[in-house]
């Protein structure tokens, strides 16, 4: 129906509407740019904490400390009963490996760790620390409970001084993230609706402001999609515009706020994905908010 | 060609503009609408052209009839007919040489064709010289002659024009009489609207007379 010449017109048409409402133009982009990168923002820093408490879960690890004296006869380990423990440790659902640590082993651990400030140690013996089993659980089953299970059945052995393990902190923080989640979609939405609504606003105005011109086009029997295109792709290229600003400003804001956020949490600045995934997604989300915005637009203020 | 059955058309709060009008153009006639100043001239081409709506009646173009017409089917019956308004219609963001090259990128024609033909309309209507020029750089003549080229560039099979030549010098009007005439026996249906008697009288056509938006003997 359309002929491609015909289609490079009405792309040129666009395009000089993009310049002809210079300042609607720049302003809707620069909302298109705001949203996503604020959307973004958040997106990543909510996948970096994510995959921080992924990692968190594979280290989810417990740590059952040995009484002194227990499990030893006078002249060191008694092999036996440690032997005893291990089995029955191992017997647990969800563990997949337990390993002793005796007391020279955590003091040798505490050395190597404190390499730099060896002088501390001088004069410290190796038996402040106690011994203790490590036990790892399944990484990718674990789950709070399955946590909790182990723990409770090593509560009562009466060899047992303290438990330590990552449960409490880790559903905590889940908690958190399952708030972020509901967060980002909601702020998803927000941004989006908002966006949205102001391109449309932009492409009825210049709809407006072509209205006579329009009317000829009517006149000289322009199918409807000759008249709409030239707005579709005014919409396209600002949320196009839009995304590409966005990915600007997320590099420059990963420079300014890397500079003031404490070092430890610098890595919830990093991009999760490929430098190219967060181009497309970032180009896509313009696109499609412009697309969708001019639709809608043209929807109600150009009817037939 | 064209064929209207009882058309009346009021305009809202108004006197009647048409009223119970009924006649037929064959296709391939050349025809005058005449009458003093609103007497339904302009009226009468806008309801064949579909832009306004008959009140009552059926009108009939080109075997079509508009209370009967999808939407969508509009613009194609539109590609068919060139019109010139009495105010022209020109897009005034555009060159001359775009405002009539549109009318053919609508019918999706090539580039190299567009540009021949544009070119040999404006020599026609003596315009070539302003091909590049806005509208509004342009007298009232001029203007009305980008109208007429970009009515007569695409060959339509209706050529409806409304008061063509009531900006021109006599010379001018008679230039573009002749340019209808020229359309008209390649085939086109030819319909004007004029209150330029000499005109009529010089070309010795069929004449439709209004009077009060009733046709009315001479
Ligand atoms: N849009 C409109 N709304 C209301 N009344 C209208 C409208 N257009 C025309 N009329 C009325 O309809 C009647 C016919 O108008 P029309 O424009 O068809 O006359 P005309 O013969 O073309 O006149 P002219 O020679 O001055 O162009 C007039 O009385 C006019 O006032
Ligand atoms: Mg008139």
């Amino acid at each position: 129906m359309i002929s491609t010449t015909a289609m490079i017109y009405t792309v040129i048409d666009g395009l000089r509407g993009l310049r002809e409402n210079i300042v609607t133009t720049v302003l809707s982009s620069l909302t298109v740019a705001f949203a996503l990168a604020i959307f973004s923002l958040f997106i990543i820093i909510f996948a970096n904490l994510n995959s921080f408490v992924e990692g968190m879960g594979d280290r989810t690890h417990i740590v059952a400390y040995v009484k002194d004296g227990a499990l030893s006869t006078k002249n060191g380990v008694d092999e036996k009963a440690v032997e005893k423990v291990y089995k029955s440790v191992a017997g647990l659902a969800g563990v997949v490996s337990v390993e002793y640590i005796s007391k020279k082993d955590a003091f040798k651990i505490l050395k190597t760790e404190m390499k730099d400030n060896q002088a501390l140690l001088e004069g410290v013996s190796p038996d402040i620390l106690p011994a203790s089993f490590e036990i790892r659980l399944a990484a990718d089953k674990i789950t709070a409970k399955d946590i909790r299970l182990v723990v409770e059945s090593l509560k009562d052995k009466p060899w047992v001084e303290d438990i330590q393990h990552g449960t409490e902190w880790a559903e905590r923080f889940g908690a958190i993230l399952g708030f972020m989640e509901a967060a980002a979609i909601f702020l998803g939405l927000f941004l989006g609706g908002a966006t949205i609504f102001i391109i449309s606003n932009t492409i009825r105005l210049a709809v407006y402001a072509r209205r006579d011109e329009i009317e000829i086009m009517r006149y000289l029997g322009a199918p409807n999609i000759y008249i709409k295109t030239p707005f579709l792709i005014e919409g396209i290229a600002e949320g196009a515009i839009g995304g590409l600003i966005a990915l600007v400003a997320l590099f420059v804001g990963d420079l300014v706020l890397g500079i003031y956020i404490p070092k430890e949490l610098v890595f919830i600045l990093d991009n999760p994905f490929s430098l190219l995934l967060l181009f497309i997604l970032l180009l896509l989300g313009g696109l499609i908010l412009g697309v969708v915005g001019s639709i809608f637009s043209l929807g109600r203020f150009l009817k037939v | 060609m064209i064929q209207l059955f009882h058309v009346s058309k009021d305009y809202e709060g108004g006197v009647p503009a048409l009223a119970d009008l009924s006649f037929k153009i064959e296709k391939g006639e050349f025809v005058f609408v005449t009458g003093s100043s609103g007497a339904g001239k302009s009226t009468l081409l806008n309801v064949i052209f579909g832009s306004e709506q008959a009140t009552s009646g059926q009108v009939i173009v080109d075997g079509r009839n508009y209370s009967r017409l999808p939407a969508r089917e509009v613009p194609g019956l539109r590609r068919k007919i060139g019109f010139i308004f009495q105010d022209f219609k020109l897009i005034n963001t555009k060159s001359v040489f775009d405002n009539v090259a549109l009318t053919l990128r609508i019918l999706g024609l090539g580039n190299a064709e567009i540009r021949s033909r544009v070119m040999k309309a404006l020599t026609y209507v003596n315009l070539k010289h302003r091909a590049n020029f806005k509208p509004l750089m342009l007298s009232g003549g001029e203007q009305q002659r980008v109208a007429v080229a970009r009515a007569l560039v695409k060959d339509p099979a209706i050529l409806l024009a409304d008061e063509p030549t009531g900006n021109l010098d006599p010379e001018l009007a008679l230039k573009m009489m002749q340019l209808f005439q020229e359309v008209n026996s390649r085939g086109t249906t030819v319909v004007i609207a004029t209150h330029d008697q000499a005109m009529i009288d010089r070309m010795g056509k069929r004449t439709i007379n209004l009077h009060g938006g009733r046709l009315t003997r001479r």
